[in-house]
């Protein structure tokens, strides 16, 4: 033994504490204490041969090279082979048939459960289905351009005593951009000219959405030809680019390319090439590209000059940055650097210019984007609520139904059923019913996809096989809603005491989980009630904003489109118009007295040395307009029909934005409106411009013959069919190279709300499908516990309880439980439909009747479904409930 | 026979443990190894076999009492049982059949 070493007698060396410590903790217990005392050995062993120091090398070296799954896999998996030979290794695939058999037998048993089950799943999941389509069809927009990421659109901020955005810049600002700073890989200009008139020949007149591009367009847009050059096209003038639609529509089987299209009269271009037609879920919408050069021919008044004061909506300029450029540099440097290079200082405070990501496009309503994400959201969450009752619904009646089966758990669990057993085997039935729904909720969501397609004026497709997307989406919502509807019910049912279960002495109360049952009916009832307020809001609100006064005359007026507005033509329309009988007024305008968009422009009014710091919009019109509408004056007079003398009508806004006190101050003052001065000869009152989520703002109207474009005609209702052909016939004899259309002044108002009306629609038909998903839980939640009273309401009735006592002893509970409801719900709906109605300037107060209806609506569905299956028990002859006893 | 099929390793081993007879547990089945084969033997790697044996069921194993030079814990004794027993006269009788199988003249031209 070592001699150079003596350790001290009483103490002996110890090992290293933390490597000790550290085996302590990973090895299995069934071995740790050989381990350490082997360890420990070893090393009192290597202490006196080789010294201290070298032994605890030694032995953290031999705690390495113990690592090894050995260390710490438990004793279980270190059975003996005997233990492991008596029982067959389990096989899980003849469990799950087994599961299976059980589940369908159960499933046959209850119909009526299982109906109810399958049928509130599927409503639910099948709006589910509809409304992530809805929603993945809308985040799709324009996704599929390459480096979609780097494209921004440019547009306009205008900060005068209001920010007014739009989408357009001006003309010149593309070549400016693209010349001057090295900052975006392509700069696409492209005015778009929607509805315009293309023939094929004098015969065949279509209209066709229209647009001028720039060649870099079809670089940054992912917009393949199918023939044609791709390098030459959009460059050589006078040439056009169609969509394969466009084609096939117009030449049929015929080769597109070479053929001649006149637009309008006054281009005529050659088909080029043709374009893949584009996909559904894109806002370029465009089927015939032309090159932008071509533009001065067709519209000069668009590209007027070099003008950078004016801007139109359609003109817009769409860049692709370099990948290493940030969009906020070009933000913070270029795009102001443009400003302060081409505007004066006075105007470089107005113009702000800014970039809007492709993303934002679909989705920006100030930028005239379709829609806003929240409303999206909207819909993913209401979405959500239906699932989420329909699950509810299956808790429900689960856990009810969880003490007809107590016999079944208990010979289950003496028979050696594990917990975890018991509990897959219930979520196997629900998967079954789950899956069950999914496949009728699919079929639903395909037989229900025409209307929402109609409704939305979309094109949305249902394809679970070929779309990943969905796909996941269905498996997902197959494994959540299994889980969150069978887990509960499971567990409940896995905990069963089996002695307990066998003798038939499980309560109701042993269940369970009775306030949880209430808890999720008071949930239901909210979501209820949270979607009727929802309704009744939306309804009332747009009930009013199209039945209430704007301010004009609107039914019964005809607008027709005036193509060619030279003076001769309109004379002579108008006179062959008045002739006829039907006709009352007649009056040529640019736009009707309300519509969705107006520009609005300066204003210098009398001999104020500056502009005002307000806006006007700014409405041509004929005399005729303000008698024709019905607006009535409140000081001066109407304009003259004279078209040369500048006259100007302004409404009250305007004349209170002035700053005077009384409308008689303006008359006959001087005003320079858009820089054209005049005199202001009357003052009109307010009338509702825009759509009721706008204020009035300060408006004019001025004669302005040459901006005409639309004739309004009042008719007499009486008689309106001939009349109708009358106008038809008067005014292609006048146009006759152009399409005819008509449409009435009242529908167009309607037309301003056309996505509230879809919203409307939409959260009708949820709000009934989840109140008829509620009732079904209620009646399955009602029938069963009748069946569990039959013997009490057998005896109360032999003790002379009356019909009316017994049907209270349901109603009670279920009263108190719908008014809890109503109390969560009220305050949220109160809060959200405030939120709602602040995108109206003019809105509905949402009083204490919709409320009330709310809660009257849902107590008659409730008290109904109630009472449809709780009279039947009240009635029920004592006899025979009794006998059996 | 598979399960009980023996490697070069456990068989020695198995070995080790039966000639401690009565004080075969790991420190001293690591210490007569590596006196015998004359190399370093890591407790870790005997650990495992001895474990191993004792799942085919070659050996038993019981707890002694705690030991102070243990740090007062006990060992883990090993004794082999009547398959450890076949086990290893299985592999003796093959490797006396494989010495028996070599002709006398094998070695022969070696010397």
């Amino acid at each position: 033994m070592n001699q150079n070493h003596k350790p001290h007698k009483n103490r002996p060396p110890e090992p290293p504490q933390w490597a000790e410590r550290l085996l302590t903790r990973m090895a299995a217990p069934h071995i740790r204490d050989e381990i350490l005392g082997d360890l420990y050995e070893l090393f009192q062993k290597r202490t006196l041969r080789y010294g201290v120091a070298k032994a605890r090398v030694l032995y953290v070296l031999e705690m390495l090279l113990l690592l090894h799954p050995r260390l710490w896999r438990r004793q279980q998996q270190a059975s003996s082979p005997l233990k492991q030979s008596v029982y067959s290794p389990p096989n899980p695939m003849t469990m799950l048939s087994n599961y299976v058999t059980i589940a369908w037998r159960k499933l046959k048993r209850h119909k009526a459960y299982t109906l109810i089950n399958v049928v509130s799943l599927s409503l639910g999941i099948a709006c589910a289905i509809l409304i992530f389509t809805l929603v993945d069809y809308h985040l799709s927009f324009d996704t599929f351009h390459a480096n979609q990421d780097r494209i921004y659109r440019i547009y306009t901020e205008l900060h005068r005593e209001k920010v007014v955005y739009s989408t357009g810049v001006p003309n010149p600002l593309g070549d400016a951009f693209r010349n001057g700073y090295d900052v975006a890989d392509k700069v696409g200009r492209i005015a778009f000219l929607p509805k315009r008139v293309v023939s094929v020949s004098p015969e065949k007149k279509f209209e066709a959405e229209l647009a001028f591009a720039d060649p870099e367009f079809l670089d940054i847009f992912n917009f393949p030809l199918l023939k044609g050059n791709p390098q030459s096209a959009l460059r050589e003038r006078n040439t056009a680019l169609i969509t394969d639609r466009i084609a096939r529509h117009y030449f049929g089987n015929e080769d597109p390319i070479g053929k001649l299209l006149h637009i309008d009269e006054s281009l005529v271009v050659r088909v080029t090439g043709i374009l893949q037609n584009p996909p559904a879920t894109t806002d370029f919408r465009s089927e015939i590209y032309i090159p932008y050069s071509n533009l001065q021919e067709h519209s000069p008044w668009m590209v007027e000059k070099d003008w950078w004061l004016g801007f139109n909506k359609e003109m817009q300029c769409f860049i692709r940055l370099r990948p290493e450029v940030s969009p906020a540099m070009v933000e913070s440097s270029v795009l102001p650097a443009i400003v302060n290079k081409y505007y004066d200082k006075e105007n470089a405070e107005f113009f702000h210019f800014k970039l809007q990501p492709l993303s934002d496009v679909h989705f920006n309503p100030s930028l005239r984007g379709y829609t806003d994400k929240k409303n999206l959201w909207t819909f993913a969450l209401i979405g959500l609520f239906l699932v989420v009752t329909a699950c509810v619904n299956f808790v429900n009646l689960a856990t009810a139904q969880a003490l007809g089966r107590s016999r079944e758990i208990g010979v289950r669990k003496a028979l050696g059923s594990q917990r975890g057993a018991l509990f897959w085997q219930f979520i196997t039935e629900t998967a079954l019913i789950t899956g069950f729904a999914l496949i009728i909720a699919l079929v639903l969501a395909y037989l229900a996809l025409p209307f929402v397609n109609q409704w939305f004026d979309i094109e949305l497709v249902l394809n679970p096989l070929g779309d990943g997307y969905l796909l996941a989406f269905l498996l997902a919502l197959l494994l959540i809603v299994t889980f969150c509807s069978g887990a509960y019910p499971g567990l409940i049912l896995a905990r069963f005491q089996p002695v307990l279960a066998l003798k038939g002495k499980l309560s109701q109360q042993s269940v369970g989980g009775f306030s949880l049952r209430k808890g999720l009916v008071v949930g239901q009832f909210a979501i209820s009630q949270l979607l009727i307020v929802g309704t009744l809001v939306v309804t009332s609100q747009l009930r009013y904003s199209q039945q209430a006064d704007m301010g004009f005359r609107k039914d019964a007026i005809v607008i027709l489109p005036i193509p060619d507005n030279k003076k001769a033509k309109i004379s002579t329309l108008k006179a062959q118009l008045s002739e006829q009988s039907g006709v009352q007024d007649v009056t040529f305008f640019d736009s009707p007295p309300a519509s969705e968009a107006i520009g609005s422009t300066t204003f210098r009014f009398d001999s104020r040395p500056k502009e005002e710091s307000f806006n006007i919009s700014v409405k041509s019109a004929d005399h005729q307009y303000i008698p024709t509408f019905k607006i009535p004056i409140l000081a001066g007079r109407n304009l003259n029909p004279s078209d040369t003398i500048r006259e100007y009508l302004l409404n009250e806004t305007a004349v209170k934005a002035l700053g005077l006190a009384s409308l008689h101050e303006v008359i006959g003052k001087n005003a320079i409106i858009n820089n054209q001065p005049g005199t202001i000869v009357g003052v009109m009152r307010d009338f509702h411009f825009k759509s009721f989520r706008a204020a009035i703002d300060p408006l004019c109207i001025t004669t302005k013959g040459e901006v005409y474009n639309s004739c309004g005609i009042k008719v007499n209702p009486a008689n309106l069919g001939p009349t109708l052909a009358g106008l038809e016939k008067s005014w292609k004899a006048i146009y006759p190279s152009f399409i005819y259309k008509y449409r009435f002044l009242d529908e167009e108002i309607e037309r301003f709300y056309k996505l509230d009306n879809m919203l409307l629609r939409l959260i009708q038909l949820f709000a009934g499908i989840a109140i008829f998903v509620g009732c079904l839980g209620l009646y399955g939640l009602v029938s069963f516990m009748a069946a569990q009273k039959t013997k009490e309401i057998g005896v109360r009735k032999v003790l002379g309880a009356s019909t009316s006592s017994i049907l209270w002893l349901f109603g009670r509970e279920f009263i108190r439980l719908l008014l809890i409801a109503f109390v969560l719900a009220a305050p949220l709906a109160w809060w959200v439909m405030n939120k709602w109605l602040t995108s109206f300037v003019y809105r509905i107060e949402p009083g204490a009747g919709i409320f009330g209806l709310t809660m009257l609506i849902t107590f008659t569905v409730a008290l109904l479904t109630v009472s449809f299956r709780s009279v039947k028990a009240a009635l029920t002859n004592p006899i025979k409930t009794l006998r059996a006893e | 026979m598979k399960g009980t099929q023996l490697g070069e390793f456990e068989e020695i081993v198995l070995l080790a443990i039966a000639r401690l007879y009565d004080d075969a547990y790991g420190v001293a089945v690591v210490e007569e190894l590596s006196d015998r084969l004359e190399r370093p033997m890591s407790l870790g790697v005997v650990h495992r076999t001895m474990q191993r044996l004792e799942e085919k069921g070659l050996v038993n194993s019981r707890f002694s009492e705690p030991i102070a030079e243990r740090g007062g814990r006990s060992k883990r004794l090993f004794t082999v049982t009547m398959a450890g027993e076949q086990a290893l006269r299985e592999a003796r009788r093959i490797r006396n059949e494989l010495w028996d199988g070599i002709p006398k003249t094998a070695f022969d031209h070696l010397t």
